[in-house]
């Protein structure tokens, strides 16, 4: 039995990659104007306008060059994310990411547990609490960086959709949103991986998975027995 | 539930086993990663990206235009945010010569807007008799392919009209706008021309333009990004094909709009 779907491993990756080019043409684009504010007005909700990203995050070279990859990348982003959740809805994998009754509590276990407080690893399924809450938040925020990227490419034939959002400004600032939130919990993913369950990336890659290398088997938080041979039993589970 | 592997029968003879696989899988994982995230940091380098992409970014360009265009409808109309306050001085001056384009009328005569082409009676006008023809007035939005936005008020006439009083022949499928500010230029799709808040403005937020916005007259239309909108304007040729532009001929979308 394979841990994820062939379907779901080849989405993943194309995400990886397809994310990773809007996120730095999108910085791209931003760094033509970055900033919030309609000439001759001030903006409330940003601290950093005027201040260009870095331009060795960004992708595309020029502005030109990053709109080409940006509008692009999104056929792949947005057909690529709907092939994945048309696969989960129609062979079940949705089960283990939609959030179950009970889920921030047990989510609030899983804290206490990476912050020692509690000794035990909280049983779990596939997922435990605080990655199901990641995995369905990523389709969710990924859907409104679509919504609102839509919005801020067509302000005017598609007026209804950025007038909902509250104007081209906020629009192009949920836009930005969307992609904080997204990076955020990239970040959150990766690390994660590396400090606590590396064992998963071959099951991103081939499929395959060792259950008695999971992190609840190693009563693994990040970078706390990390190697299976490292476990100790914990306290009366 | 999941083993535990020091409470199962493999508990004597996995250690050594399990530490051997799981050192190699660690070096392989880092390999892998910091290979993965090294391509992701040159991939990301301000760079343009493989070459090679460059025909399915035209590709995917031109197949956007036909998107845009199945959504352009001429009824959608900009309507700016009430609480919008205009820019006035703030609104950006742009061009593309080394100085401020300013019409030299020793050297060229009275300045006069052209309309020729696939018309039946190309038209000279001067901007007394531009300013005599049916004025429009809209409070719009500007786009700005930067990302920035702006509003003001523009008033001219509508480019349908002039479209109208020229005799515009039903084989004009696209036009181009050209100007005076060295070669800048952009062609439109004739639908995009003739929606309604398309002008050929003459004045801004009630004064007639001043050279920084392109006087004595420019393109102007929400329905497209700011720099498809040519400034001193000299020249409006109707076409039955398109005939790129400044930017457009840059690496900048030919559609361009909003």
């Amino acid at each position: 039995m394979k841990r994820h779907h062939a379907v779901v491993r080849i989405t993943h990756w194309v995400n990886v990659i397809a994310l990773t080019i809007m996120i730095g043409s999108g910085l791209r684009i931003f760094n033509a104007y970055p900033a919030f504010a309609r000439r001759g007005e001030t903006f409330c909700c940003y601290p950093f306008e005027h201040q260009p990203i870095p331009a060795s995050l960004t992708f595309g070279g020029w502005l030109a060059g990053a709109r080409n990859w940006h509008f692009a990348m999104m056929w792949v982003l947005g057909i690529n994310g709907l092939v994945y959740l048309a696969f989960i809805y129609l062979h079940g994998e949705w089960r283990d990411l939609v959030p179950r009754r009970g889920i921030v509590r047990d989510a609030w276990e899983m804290v206490r547990f990476y912050l020692t407080v509690r000794k035990d690893h909280p049983r779990q399924g596939k997922h435990n609490a605080l990655q199901r809450l990641a995995y369905f938040s990523m389709p969710l925020v990924g859907i409104m960086a679509v919504v609102t990227g839509i919005a801020i490419w067509k302000p005017v034939q598609l007026a209804p959709l950025t007038n909902l959002l509250g104007g081209y400004v906020w629009a192009r600032y949920w836009h930005f949103w969307s992609m904080l939130l997204l990076v955020a919990l990239t970040v959150g993913h990766i690390f994660m991986v590396f400090s606590v369950d590396p064992y998963s990336i071959p099951s991103m890659i081939t499929g395959k998975y060792r259950p008695e290398w999971s992190p609840e088997a190693r009563n693994a938080r990040p970078f706390v027995h990390l190697l299976p041979t490292h476990h100790e039993p914990p306290a009366g589970s | 539930m999941s083993r535990r592997p020091d409470r199962s029968e493999d508990a004597i003879r996995l250690p050594s086993h399990v530490a051997e696989r799981a050192g190699l899988d660690r070096r392989r994982f880092l390999a892998a990663a910091s290979g993965a995230l090294g391509t992701l940091a040159l991939a990301a380098c301000d760079s343009m990206g493989p070459r090679s992409a460059k025909r399915i970014l035209m590709l995917a360009e031109s197949g956007n235009e036909k998107l845009e265009r199945v959504l352009f409808h001429h009824s959608a109309m900009d309507v700016p945010r009430a609480s919008a306050k205009a820019a006035g001085s703030h609104f950006p001056a742009y061009f593309v010569s080394d100085e401020v384009p300013v019409w030299d009328e020793a050297a060229r005569g009275a300045w006069r807007l052209e309309v020729s082409g696939l018309v039946r009676k190309p038209l000279s006008l001067s901007l007394t008799d531009l300013a005599a023809l049916p004025r429009m007035g809209y409070r719009l939005d500007h786009f700005c392919v930067e990302g920035w936005n702006a509003v003001a008020t523009r008033t001219g006439v509508r480019l349908a009209d002039i479209a109208k009083l020229a005799g515009m022949q039903p084989d004009a499928r696209y036009v181009d706008f050209q100007s005076f500010d060295s070669d800048y230029h952009e062609s439109w799709d004739i639908e995009s021309a003739l929606h309604p808040q398309t002008l050929i403005v003459y004045a801004q937020d009630g004064h007639y333009l001043n050279a920084a916005w392109g006087a004595p007259a420019r393109v102007y239309s929400p329905v497209k990004l700011g720099y498809k909108n040519t400034k001193y304007l000299t020249k409006i040729v109707f076409l039955p094909e398109r005939n790129g532009g400044y930017w457009s001929d840059r690496g900048y979308e030919w559609y361009g709009g909003v």
